[in-house]
């Protein structure tokens, strides 16, 4: 019992942050239908800005505070000068349909070698701001710690700061209607091309602070979200691709089935774990959990 | 010989006997260089071949049906392990580890293919990109798969009567570029023939192929399973040059790949020749430029991965087709005029 309830506390801390990974790729999906391998490549950089402010001032917040300006800048340079002149060139050919795809990735490898002349190839780790030592309850202790709760807390904070946008505002009024039909959205007097942008400007915030909250249990290396970017990428294929709280939900189903593996079976097989699931998600709910009725394109 | 496209038609084909012979020639005439060059071109040679071989898998899965896949070097590394677990635990003929290795990843790329090729182009990345990510580490977790220093797979030495003088580069340069052009000459063969119309009517438009009467699904699976095979062909001859470990295939290698594949053009079989030999130049040249920044290590080992990063970039921007797509398209309009 008392392994169950940690491996689903774990499980909770893991989908969260997977969540938030899931949610940056959803959000660059539905405002310029491309899946964005960058994604990791822009974490990392605003993940070794806050490592070199932690290092520095010893200030968690401050460092999360400059990741987060640096991931929404960072975006928007991305959708501004690669998205944008992208979808100015390629309009026809073999390549085009894929042209999107293979840009983010050069991205993605561009980024990683700059990090890797700028940081070096060598693993960094810095502290968490609270403590990791896990809670003793009734004289067990419960693999559960205060960063624990502080990744769960900060990132269902982020999550009902991003659904008040999107359900509340004018702002996410123009978000959801230019993603879903741009051209009607165009009509209606929605500035498309901007609306984009902010899209990518969101989904840099909550990719920097999924890298952000990430590293403090793992080790910082040019390469070490690559792994998130996989996971992200499965938690938002489980959640459809398309929506945002079904991102939350894949996170989550991701998270808690890794920690499950983790715990019961070894760390053996997680890899083939999440890849058997999104296999099975690709075959059996090929739009998602909470996915549109739409079918998508062979 | 019939000519059914009549834009294609520009490019003069040769018929299969006279290609055959172009094929028979090109193989004696790298011979010949082969014996008059220093140990190192030799081995760059056969890298080169491998790699010719890893492009061309690309080509016949992106450039002819349309599809992508972002972790090839994952097919590559299926099929190192398959040819080096059949020589390590069955003593098998070198031959037939290669055989091995091509039917265990046509294998993985069908299971693969059936669960997301019939997906469009994101989730297919997506799932590739997650197999290169992932695959490398399962080395690491299985005892018989040898951990980080990978497994012992060799070509054995070369036969007594090439002399003293033959050395195992050599010998390795000689099996590469010896399987290199049959595959490559059957590949040819096999995009010239009704495989080959089919996949590009699919690239063209899905839609108007499958109103033709062409089964997509399984076209796009079969596409699939052939560039895994090949893919996994290109591993095993990776593996004999250099070794069967996680290290020789990281996330890079299929970045490489891709990148040789497009700045090649992605349409046409003879460039990957061209986009191979791009790839083994680039890391002479990010040798030199180190040298100018004075060899720091931080810049040694990420300079060859940026400039290929970068010329993947700069080539979907400016010449997405490759430039042999341009300059086809250019020969066009001069001649409409």
């Amino acid at each position: 019992m008392r392994q169950l309830i940690g491996t689903l506390l774990i499980g909770l801390t893991l989908g969260s942050i997977y969540s938030l990974m899931a949610l940056a790729l959803v959000l660059v999906w539905r405002s310029t239908r491309v899946v964005n391998f960058a994604q990791a490549g822009q974490a990392i950089v605003t993940t070794y800005i806050a490592y070199e402010i932690v290092t520095r001032t010893g200030v968690f917040w401050l460092a999360v505070l400059f990741a987060v300006v640096a991931g929404a800048l960072l975006g928007a340079g991305v959708e501004y000068f690669l998205m944008r002149t992208l979808f100015r060139h390629v309009d026809e050919g073999p390549v085009a349909a894929l042209a999107p795809v293979i840009a983010t990735l050069g991205l993605l490898g561009v980024i990683k070698s700059l990090v890797g002349m700028i940081w070096g190839n060598d693993f960094r780790s810095f502290y968490p701001p609270v403590s990791t030592d896990n809670f003793v309850l009734f004289g067990e202790t419960i693999p559960f710690s205060r960063f624990n709760v502080l990744v769960i807390l900060s990132t269902t904070v982020v999550m009902i700061i991003f659904s008040f946008i999107f359900q509340r505002t004018d702002l996410g009024l123009s978000l959801r209607a230019a993603a879903f039909q741009p051209e009607i959205a165009r009509l209606a007097g929605i500035r498309v091309g901007p609306i984009r942008t902010i899209g990518w400007v969101f989904a840099g915030v909550a990719g920097a602070i999924a890298g952000v909250l990430i590293t403090p249990n793992d080790v910082l290396s040019p390469a070490s979200l690559d792994v998130l970017l996989v996971f992200g990428f499965v938690a938002a294929v489980i959640g459809g691709l398309e929506s945002l709280p079904g991102a939350v939900l894949g996170g989550v189903v991701l998270g808690i089935g890794v920690s499950f593996v983790l715990n019961y079976v070894g760390t053996t097989l997680i890899f083939p774990t999440v890849f058997v699931v999104l296999l099975l998600a690709l075959i059996f709910k090929p739009n998602g959990l909470l996915g549109s009725k739409k079918v998508r394109s062979a | 010989m019939v000519c059914l496209d009549q834009r294609r038609c520009v490019v003069h084909k040769l018929s299969t006997k006279k290609a055959f012979i172009a094929y028979f020639a090109f193989g004696w005439l790298l011979l010949i260089v082969a014996d008059r060059v220093d140990e190192l071109r030799v081995y760059q040679g056969a890298t080169i071949a491998v790699t010719t071989l890893a492009i061309a898998s690309i080509i016949l899965l992106t450039g002819y049906s349309g599809q992508v896949s972002l972790g090839q070097g994952a097919f590559l590394a299926v099929g190192a392990y398959a040819a080096a677990l059949s020589q390590t635990y069955w003593q098998s003929p070198f031959w037939f580890t290669l055989l091995i290795a091509i039917l265990v990843s046509a294998a993985f790329g069908f299971i693969l293919a059936f669960a997301a090729g019939r997906m469009s182009g994101p989730y297919l990345a997506g799932t590739t990109l997650a197999l290169a990510v992932g695959l490398p580490t399962l080395a690491n977790q299985f005892s018989f798969l040898g951990g980080e220093t990978g497994l012992v797979y060799d070509a054995g030495l070369p036969p007594e009567r090439f002399g003293e003088e033959f050395t195992l580069y050599k010998w390795f340069f000689w099996i590469a570029a010896f399987v290199a052009l049959i595959a490559m000459f059957l590949l040819r063969n096999l995009l010239n023939s009704r495989f080959g119309r089919t996949w590009k009517a699919l690239r063209a438009n899905s839609t108007a192929a499958s109103l033709c009467g062409v089964n997509v699904a399984q076209s796009k699976i079969t596409a699939f399973t052939i560039s895994a095979g090949l893919a996994g062909l290109a591993g095993a001859l990776l593996g004999m040059i250099s070794i069967v470990a996680p290290s020789a295939f990281p996330l890079s290698l299929s970045f490489t790949i891709i990148t040789g594949a497009i700045l090649a053009g992605v349409t046409s079989l003879l460039g990957s020749m061209l986009g191979a030999v791009i790839l083994v130049v680039i890391p002479e040249i990010a040798d030199v430029i180190a040298h100018q920044f004075g060899d720091s290590e931080k810049i040694t080992t990420n300079l060859p991965g940026f400039i290929v990063s970068v010329l993947l970039i700069l080539t979907v921007l400016f010449s997405p087709n490759g430039p042999a797509e341009a300059m086809r398209k250019r020969k066009e309009q001069h001649a409409k005029h």
